[in-house]
């Protein structure tokens, strides 16, 4: 959800919704919420402490006719996009580090095949593997939801399942 | 009139475009931080749009009258303290000078100070949202002088417009929210457009041969028919009274149908369902109405914590019979049969159990037609959303295959229920 108006540091956490990705050099806090299948890709420059997090629906958008318009809708182009769009805030791309979490796999549906959530991982580490940005730590996978917060300042993302309110259901990666 | 998926996807990208505008317009003049929330395209009869106002809440709308492009009217409706709330900041910010008389959260009645503001600020959103559809539709777009309306029923809102649809017409809406980040201040827009205007609109912008305007008929048929289905059946199963609150078809983007579910644990059922249409089909409840339907199913008691063993396999079977029930409702209307899986429970965060949905989708289709229908029980706890988001071509064919003039032998006799929200 866009929200009109933000201040660059408010309180408030930055909403990331499906398809969309954004870009910060403060202290925000991004957060996408209910992560089933979908896949939040975090990238940041811990020197320069600029970030940015993805919230990606699909894996191949080299494959799409709209990722010009929506790269961040796709795994591949949305890492690439956050990638130059960090670049261009004055982030080293050598220094560059990942983190991903969700790709679940929350229903067996016939019409899913192999497994949408699966897709979507496979999909990002293939696309940073290419660009050679190192994956720090990862949780993926699985048959249940989440919920993650990226400070791109810290590089921390914190990732909560539905539990989250007990210390079991919040992870810190 | 003949309408496809390239013709409403423009439509939605004009209410996304309008409401974008008309947010940030409010930022600016009011200073506060705007969200857009859900963004719809709805096919509602007139009485449903009627039911929609009577809910006992006094409104104050905004309203003016387009030429050009498109003709019709255009309606920002705040809920009355809202647009007492909005008054308030926006005379605040023009200085201690103009401060209300007495106090504004206290004042009852518009005053001509007021009013006058009030106008303004839904003019401001008016005009935000026909920029951002001028500009979609690079077109020009005339506005009238805003017109100030207020009342409880859509009388004073609707009633003497002509464009404005009768009881059994089918209308298309569109449906925005603005809502400000922090405060409780919100709006919704609407957009009545002329029959005649609208055809053009559609003309032009359709790139496929589409489906003829009088077959969405079939669809409000097929909503009408599933939610009743679903209704009937949980009653049947759980001895709980239900009815159907809500029952509507959307046109919206797919990133759009999570972000409309609650962000709170939810349980659900979900299937596929295959055949003329395919796709997928959600029941969701809050945790308290899922404990309650268990109560009502399992005769022995049930842990607390969860939903255990027995929990799940009661709500599994009655999310498996409303299924049979809602797709033969839609089978029988478009003379077919739909087949369905057994049914996935979840235990989740509602938002996780739609995406994996519009991500299979979302490999053909940039849009869906989202038969939203909400089912409640008088006086317990029993709140379930069902989602039913078939494929889209699919579903274009199956509406082409449709016999218009079946649908009219087709049982009708869902009835609403005045739901008491006090």
């Amino acid at each position: 959800m866009k929200t009109y108006g933000t201040e660059p540091g408010a309180p408030t956490p930055v909403q990331v919704g499906i398809s969309e990705l954004v870009v910060s050099d403060g202290d925000d806090t991004l957060k996408s919420y209910g992560l089933g299948s979908c896949l939040a890709i975090a990238l940041y420059d811990p020197q320069s402490a600029i970030g940015g997090l993805a919230h990606v629906m699909l894996p191949d958008g080299d494959a799409a006719d709209n990722s010009d318009r929506k790269p961040g809708k796709y795994a591949d182009t949305a890492i690439r996009a956050l990638l130059r769009r960090m670049v261009e805030q004055g982030a080293n791309y050598t220094a560059v580090e990942a983190k991903i979490a969700g790709g679940s796999d929350m229903f067996e549906f016939e019409s899913f095949g192999d497994g949408v959530g699966q897709r979507n991982i496979a999909a990002a580490k293939e696309e940073l593997e290419k660009l050679g940005v190192p994956l720090e730590a990862e949780d993926v996978g699985g048959e249940h939801g989440r919920t993650v917060e990226f400070t791109p300042g810290t590089g921390s993302l914190v990732v909560k399942t539905s539990d989250g309110d007990d210390e079991n259901g919040v992870t810190e990666l | 009139m003949k309408l496809d998926v390239n013709a409403l996807g423009t439509f939605y990208r004009m209410a996304r475009e309008g409401a974008g505008i008309a947010a940030g317009r409010l930022t600016h003049m009011m200073g506060v931080e705007t969200q857009v929330g859900v963004t719809k395209l709805n096919f509602m009869r007139g009485q449903e749009i009627r039911r929609d106002f009577e809910d006992a809440t006094e409104k104050v709308g905004v309203r003016v009258k387009l030429t050009g492009a498109i003709e019709g009217y255009s309606v920002v409706v705040f809920e009355r303290e809202s647009a007492f709330r909005v008054v308030e900041t926006l005379l605040a910010e023009a200085g201690p000078d103009a401060e209300i008389e007495g106090n504004a959260g206290e004042t009852d009645e518009f005053d001509e100070m007021t009013e006058s503001a009030a106008t303004e600020v839904g003019h401001i959103i008016n005009s935000g949202f026909i920029d951002g559809w001028a500009d979609v539709l690079e077109a020009v777009i005339d506005v009238s002088t805003p017109e100030f309306v207020e009342g409880v029923s859509a009388e004073p809102f609707f009633g003497d417009i002509d464009e404005a649809p009768g009881d059994d017409d089918l209308a298309l809406l569109f449906q925005s929210r603005i809502e400000t980040v922090g405060t409780e201040v919100g709006f919704n827009h609407y957009l009545f457009p002329k029959r005649e205007s609208m055809s053009k609109l559609l003309e032009r912008l359709r790139t496929s041969e589409g489906i003829e305007y009088d077959k969405l008929d079939g669809f409000d048929r097929m909503a009408e028919r599933g939610a009743e289905e679903v209704a009937e059946t949980a009653t049947t199963l759980t001895g709980i009274d239900t009815s159907v609150e809500i029952r509507r078809l959307n046109f919206v983007s797919l990133e759009a149908i999570p972000e409309q579910v609650a962000e709170e644990k939810l349980v659900g059922v979900a299937f596929e369902f295959d055949g003329m249409p395919s796709g997928y089909l959600l029941f969701l409840f809050d945790e308290e109405s899922a404990h309650e339907i268990v109560d009502a199913m399992v005769p022995m008691e049930v842990d607390e914590d969860g939903f255990g063993e027995m929990g799940t396999s009661a709500i599994k079977e009655l999310g498996n019979i409303m299924a049979s029930g809602f797709l033969d409702g839609w089978a029988n209307v478009l003379d077919t049969t739909i087949d369905h899986s057994t049914p996935e429970f979840i235990h989740d965060m509602g938002a996780a159990a739609v995406d994996p949905v519009i991500i299979q989708l979302g490999e053909n289709q940039d849009f869906a037609f989202v038969f939203d229908t909400v089912v409640v029980a008088d006086g317990r706890e029993f709140d379930c959303e069902v989602y039913a988001i078939p494929d889209e071509s699919d579903l274009e064919r199956a509406l082409n295959n449709l016999d218009v003039d079946r649908i009219e032998d087709a049982k009708t006799t869902a009835e609403f229920q005045e739901v008491d929200t006090t």
